[in-house]
Parts: structure tokens; C-alpha cells; sequence
């Protein structure tokens, strides 16, 4: 059966800016915001968005990540007409298919995209924090006639050079793309979310690579080609929340802002929800001992401290006479008695031991998964 | 692993009347319970647990909405895959039967022949414990009786008129079987049946065509009973938590039993894992302003207000200045600014208006009912 937009969801990044949090797990699979991992958004927009078949292409650490997406149940896309499939690099007799870009990854699951036989690709990244409908995205492109559309964001002119920048006409039209300018020549910067028309893209990705094979990245090689060529390429705007969570302080910034009720994500808008893998646990439990203030509390918590602007992600105990402020406690963590912890993000499963503290002055601290600080008693 | 060792029926059909107004619109399995389970996810989790991959279900006629609507495919308890499956039949059924002549037990004997099971186990929603299924299995093998039935020894007092309460011998075997009512030495301690057998497959449908033809009830919990009293039974004692609900005071107490830190350990962090329908909330905030004690919560909710040694269930909003203490809330609740709420259960959907105060007792609290909206004070419990 045709589909009508096939995405693909680009996990495959190492994200070594995350240091100790993506040592052993890509950066997609990385928790956020106290019951859901990164990747959690762009697979619960896609569904939100109508697309019923994910492509995600994986390759460094993928051992978490794909437990986590498992079927695709989580977000429904289990159904008869639709599928989540995780892409791995594999051998094969022309060698080994290792991705060593956005485009070639692409290039490398071409089988796989055929077997979809879609009339669109969306191309997603797997590590943005947003709510985008992706189906409006799609009857923009399709109302341009548009061979490619690239989704962008305004952005702070001091930041642009961060980002791929175009400069678009008055009909949104892209006229230039450049990647990473040094002196930007305007705000508006690439999201990687793009729409390709997929028999175009096929044919551009197969005709370079069987000549010399530079088209690796979309940002650097594709956009820029179709341009030199002379395709129809637009600029999808989007002005929500969009956050890229490729650094710590990114990643703790966009934790802090998550606990807001006033977040421009619109966390409790039930009409795009997100979904995530849900675990077994029961409910949260605060204690005679506890203080909570301005935080947010998930299933299988036991809280007996004091805890100020933070999120206590599953099953994380914090006990009595420890203090948590402006921090991110992801799943499983352990906080001993008379901790304190400021500024802080605390791997999954982490240990604290008693009377530890868990600071560092103007930067933020992070505590790696399963590592264990100081010693903890045994009673509770 | 050898799959099709045991088959399930699960059914306890009483009416608990006790339960009114609670149990108006559903039965007393799906009643949720501590913020986000409903009762009957107990013995389907120790069901799933036991990696039994079949079950055969009894409802009364009435109120079954909320049944399928928590059970869905069954996906959380494992009962979706392709070799596992649930039936559901009415109790209602039996009784139309049995007055037209018919041999009423057919259905039950149908599936238990279909499930190829060895063993069969029998349990109900209202004792509320997370019992190993596969160790009162060992037991029942070992022994050799046609049945095995699971005790516990309970403080007479949390005990109630029809409770049926055994004695054992010195094998281990059951020796006498009486309602509560009818024992007249009531120690302090008395052996609850918790109406959990286990019996031999093949032996049960034989008793069930014996039955069908001898008029025996068509309550399976009364059937299973007639035959402890004159088959050599074990009795097998669980030890772990074990609530007995069937009014509202003992559905609260159980409830409030989960802020003792022992209980709900005893009860949530076994070996048995307890499964339930997910949902996708959003995790909890807890303002500024909020003041939290001794109480659980779960996912959806919104907490500006202060709680006091509560249950609090998902997408519930509690506002500023609002007090609740030794209240159950369950999902979806709204309770306005500068409210006072204490020992009571609100049933889901109810509105607080702002300034209300609910106030019951520890051993009648206030139940207000499903989609309520409380305008004026409630005040004393419901009798």
C-alpha cells in the first residue's frame, strides 16, 4: 500500500556535547521533562500529525533507544496501516552501510523507503523539544508545488550563526541557505525538519552517489544543490516552542522551563499529547517530612526531603533532610539523606550518597547513570 | 516455561450494597483505588503474573461499561497476545438458564475443556492482596487434594457477616467451613477465606455437570464453598497484605491503609508487579503555594493547595487555599479556591465550588458522587 508521507526520524547522532548522558545511550533516548525521553516529541507529533509509518535511523548506542520505541505501541503506531521501524546499519554486498551524514543515512535506507514507496519524506531530527503539526507542514509544500520544504524558526540574530540561515522572497520562497554563516544575513534558521518529494530526492541521492558521492548532509550538499538547480524549495514558519537539547545547559534550560504551567508547550492541552513508554508504578508518595514547591512529581516517587524548582522524574526516592533546588533527577535515582543538590542534573539510577552535595559555582553539575556518590545507609 | 499449566476464572457477582452509592454505575472491580488502579487489577495482575494466558470472567449484567472500558484488549495484563485471551460472560446468564431447566454451567465447562488447562484458579475483586499464584500452585501440587483454598488470619473485627471463615487441621487440610455469623467463638484472630481456590481442572467440570443437574448455586463462590465442605481441601495461608472491602468504610480504610508506608509496600513493591490501564498524563505540579503532607498523588494533576493525608488520582486540579485532609479524590476532580474537604471520597468528575466544606468522619466519610458539582456544605457522614 502507497503511504502518503513516510518521516524519518535522524537518532543516529552521537550528541557528545551531552557528555556523560549520552555515553552509553544516543541522544534521542536521553529522559526529559520527568516521564519521557527526547524522542518522545517528534514520535508523538508524527502520530498527532496523521503519519502512521516512522523510519528511525539509528546507529550509535541504539541498545536503549529501541527499547523504548519497541513496537511503536506507546504512540500507536502498532496499528494494521502503520509502523514504526528502527533502522540499524547493516552489511551488505556492495559493504557496509554505516551513516556518515543526515543525506546518506537517507541514501543508506533507500530500500527500505521504497518499500514504503512514499509520495513524501519528512525528515526529522530526534532531539528537539517541540509540538509541530507536521500535516499543515505538508499542505503548505503541497500548495507551493514545492520540491522541498524547509521548516524554519525565527531566531536571535546573535545566535544565527548556530544554525543553517536562508534568506527567503516575499512568497517564502528560499533564494539562499547558508550553513553556519559567520555573519548571518537573516534570523530565519533551518529547524532540519524538512519535506522532500521523495522520487526527486531518490534521484538526486542515487545520481551523486554513483558519481562522486558528496552529497552526504542535507544542510551542507542537498539544500544547497537543489537551489544551484533551481528546484522549488520553501520555508515552512513555525513559531512555537522549539528547542534544540544538544548541549547540558541547553538540556537542563529546556528541563526548567518544562516545569512551568505557563510553558509555551502546552503540556496539558489535550489535543496533541504526548505519549511516551509508560512504566509500572504506582503512585507518588509525599511524606510528613516532605516540602514541594514549584516542581514536578512522577509515578513511583518517594519524596521525604525538600524539593524547590525541580523534576523528580519515575521512581527517583529523595530522603529525609535532603534539599533539591533547580535540578533534574531523572529515573530510578537514589538521594540519600541530608543531600544537597543545586543546579544539578542526576543521570538515571544514580546513587547519592548520604550528606553529599552536588554543586559546582556558575555551571551545571551532572551526575552520569548508575554512577553512585559517596555512601548510602542502609535503613530508610 | 509449559503455557496452558492454568486457567483463570474470575468472579465474585455480589452486590455489595454496603458499597452505595460508590457502586451505582460500575461494579465493585472497577472502583478505583489508591489514585490510579481500579480493584480488579489485583487479581488480573497476579493473574499475569502467574503467567496464566486465560481468563474466563463473570460480571453481573449491569454497569459493565466501565469493565471494558478499563480492560480495553487487555494488552496491560497480558491478555492481547496470540495465544492469551479473555471471555467475559454475565452472571444473569446462569440464572436465566437455571430457570428454564437448562444446564446452566455449560459456558464455564465449554471454556474450561477449550483451555486445555490443568489446573483452574478461582478469584474474586474484593480481597484486595498481591498473592504469588504459582506458590499456592506448588502447594496445591504437592499436596494432592482436588482443591487448594487461600486463608488469611484476620483480626475478627475487620471481619463481616458473610465472610466465610475456615479452621485447619493438623495436616493442613480445611476442616470446618462457617459464615462469620455462625462462629461462635470468635477469637481475636479468625482464618478469612479469601475466596481464592485452585482445583484440578478436569475434577471441577465433572462437579459442574454433578452441580448443574443437583441445582447447586450458580454463584461459583457459594459452588466452590459446597464442595470445601465435603472434599478433602488445603488450605494454604497468605501472609501479605490483605484489605476485605465490601462497604464504604472498609473501601476508605484500605484506601487510607496505602499512606502507611509498610501497607503500601506490603501491597505495590512485591515480587507480584501490579499492572494497570496507562495513561499518558503529564507529571504533577506542585506550586509555590502548595502545602503537602503524608498523601499520594497521581500523574495529571495540578496542587496549589494544601493536602493532608490524602489520595489524590490523575487530572485532578486543586486550587489555592484549599484544604483536604484523609480524603480519597478520585480522577478528574476540580476543587476551588478556599475549600475545606476532610473524610470524604469523591467519586470522579465532582466540582468543589470555591468556599465549600465537605467534612465527614473517619468512620463514615462523605461520598460525593460521580460528576457532582457541590455548591453548599456537606457536612456528617453518610449513615
Amino acid at each position: 500500500m502507497r503511504t502518503e508521507m513516510l518521516a524519518m526520524i535522524l537518532a543516529g547522532g552521537q550528541g557528545t556535547r551531552l557528555g556523560k548522558l549520552t555515553k552509553k545511550i544516543a541522544k534521542p533516548a536521553v529522559p526529559f521533562g520527568g516521564r519521557y525521553r527526547i524522542i518522545d516529541f517528534t514520535l508523538s507529533n508524527c502520530i498527532n500529525s496523521g503519519i502512521k509509518n516512522v523510519g528511525v535511523v539509528t546507529q550509535y548506542q541504539p541498545l536503549a533507544l529501541n527499547n523504548h520505541i519497541g513496537n511503536g505501541a506507546s504512540w500507536g503506531l502498532d496499528g494494521i496501516d502503520s509502523g514504526v521501524t528502527i533502522l540499524q546499519p547493516y552489511s551488505s554486498s556492495d559493504g557496509e552501510k554505516w551513516f556518515e551524514g543526515t543525506a546518506h543515512a537517507i541514501y543508506q535506507n533507500i530500500s527500505y523507503i521504497d518499500q514504503m514507496d512514499p509520495q513524501y519524506v519528512l525528515i526529522l531530527s530526534g532531539d528537539h523539544i517541540y509540538k509541530m503539526n507536521y500535516e499543515e507542514m505538508l499542505e503548505e509544500h503541497i500548495a507551493n508545488n514545492a520540491s522541498l520544504t524547509v521548516a524554519v524558526i525565527e531566531v536571535p540574530l546573535k545566535e544565527a550563526s548556530r544554525f543553517g540561515i536562508m534568506n527567503t522572497d516575499e512568497n517564502n520562497r528560499i533564494i539562499e541557505f547558508d550553513e553556519k554563516p559567520a555573519e548571518p544575513k537573516s534570523d530565519l534558521a533551518s529547524m532540519g525538519i524538512y519535506i522532500f518529494n521523495w522520487g526527486r530526492l531518490r534521484n538526486v541521492l542515487l545520481n551523486n552517489y554513483s558519481k562522486d558521492g558528496q552529497m552526504l548532509d542535507f544542510g551542507k550538499h542537498v539544500i544547497p544543490s537543489y537551489l544551484e538547480a533551481g528546484e522549488n524549495v520553501y520555508a515552512y514558519h513555525f513559531d512555537g516552542y522549539w528547542k534544540d537539547v544538544g548541549t547540558i545547559e541547553s538540556l537542563w534550560e529546556a528541563n526548567m522551563e518544562f516545569i512551568s504551567l505557563e510553558n509555551e508547550l502546552h503540556m496539558r492541552d489535550k489535543s496533541w499529547r504526548m505519549f511516551s513508554k509508560n512504566t509500572i508504578s504506582p503512585p507518588h508518595f509525599i511524606t510528613e517530612t516532605a516540602s514541594v514547591s514549584n516542581s514536578l512529581v512522577v509515578d513511583g516517587c518517594y519524596v521525604a526531603g525538600t524539593v524547590i524548582d525541580s523534576i523528580l522524574s519515575t521512581d527517583v526516592q529523595v530522603k529525609v533532610g535532603s534539599t533539591i533546588e533547580s535540578s533534574v533527577i531523572m529515573p530510578g535515582a537514589t538521594i540519600g539523606k541530608n543531600v544537597k543538590i543545586k543546579n544539578a542534573i542526576i543521570g538515571e539510577n544514580a546513587i547519592i550518597g548520604d550528606n553529599a552535595v552536588v554543586y559546582r559555582e556558575n555551571d551545571i553539575e551532572v551526575i552520569g547513570y548508575s554512577e553512585v556518590i559517596g555512601v548510602q545507609s542502609d535503613e530508610d | 516455561m509449559r503455557t496452558k499449566k492454568m486457567c483463570a476464572i474470575l468472579g465474585n457477582v455480589s452486590e455489595f450494597q454496603g458499597l452505595l452509592p460508590l457502586t451505582e454505575e460500575r461494579p465493585l472491580d472497577t472502583l478505583p483505588f489508591d489514585c490510579k488502579y481500579r480493584l480488579i487489577d489485583f487479581p488480573l495482575s497476579s493473574i499475569a503474573n502467574a503467567n496464566i494466558n486465560s481468563i474466563f470472567m463473570i460480571f453481573n449484567d449491569r454497569g459493565t461499561r466501565s469493565v471494558f472500558d478499563h480492560i480495553g484488549g487487555g494488552k496491560e495484563w497480558n491478555l492481547d497476545s496470540l495465544k492469551n485471551s479473555y471471555f467475559v460472560y454475565f452472571y444473569q446468564d446462569f440464572l436465566k438458564q437455571k430457570a428454564q431447566g437448562l444446564p446452566y454451567y455449560s459456558a464455564i465447562i465449554d471454556y474450561l475443556e477449550k483451555s486445555e488447562s490443568e489446573y483452574t484458579v478461582f478469584l474474586g475483586s474484593n480481597m484486595l492482596c498481591a498473592i504469588d499464584l504459582r506458590a499456592v500452585l506448588k502447594t496445591h501440587q504437592k499436596q494432592k487434594n482436588k482443591m487448594t483454598m487461600v486463608y488469611k488470619r484476620m483480626e475478627s473485627e475487620k471481619l463481616s457477616a458473610d465472610n466465610r471463615i475456615i479452621q485447619v487441621d493438623k495436616t493442613g487440610n480445611v476442616e470446618t467451613i462457617q459464615a462469620f455469623d455462625q462462629v461462635l467463638e470468635k477469637g481475636e484472630r479468625l482464618n478469612l477465606s479469601m475466596d481464592i481456590f485452585i482445583v484440578q481442572t478436569k475434577w471441577l467440570i465433572e462437579q459442574l455437570i454433578i452441580g448443574q443437574k443437583n441445582d447447586s448455586s450458580t454463584n461459583l463462590i457459594e459452588f466452590l464453598g459446597e464442595r470445601m465442605a465435603e472434599t478433602q481441601t488445603t488450605a494454604y495461608e497468605y501472609t501479605g497484605y490483605l484489605s476485605n472491602i465490601d462497604d464504604v468504610a472498609s473501601y476508605y480504610q484500605a484506601n487510607m491503609d496505602m499512606l502507611d508506608a509498610k501497607k503500601f509496600n506490603a501491597l505495590m513493591y512485591t515480587k507480584q508487579k501490579i499492572y494497570t490501564k496507562r495513561k499518558n498524563e503529564v507529571p504533577t505540579y506542585y506550586s509555590e503555594d502548595s502545602s503537602v503532607k503524608n498523601s499520594q498523588c497521581a500523574t495529571g494533576c495540578i496542587i496549589e493547595g494544601s493536602l493532608d493525608s490524602s489520595l489524590i488520582s490523575r487530572r485532578t486540579i486543586i486550587k489555592k487555599g484549599a484544604k483536604v485532609k484523609r480524603t480519597i479524590v478520585m480522577s478528574n476532580a476540580q476543587i476551588e479556591e478556599d475549600t475545606v474537604i476532610e473524610y470524604a471520597i469523591l467519586d470522579k468528575n465532582v466540582t468543589v465550588k470555591a468556599g465549600v466544606k465537605i467534612s465527614g468522619t473517619a468512620k463514615h466519610p462523605v461520598v460525593i458522587q460521580k460528576n457532582q458539582i457541590v455548591e453548599t456544605d456537606v457536612i456528617g457522614g453518610n449513615e
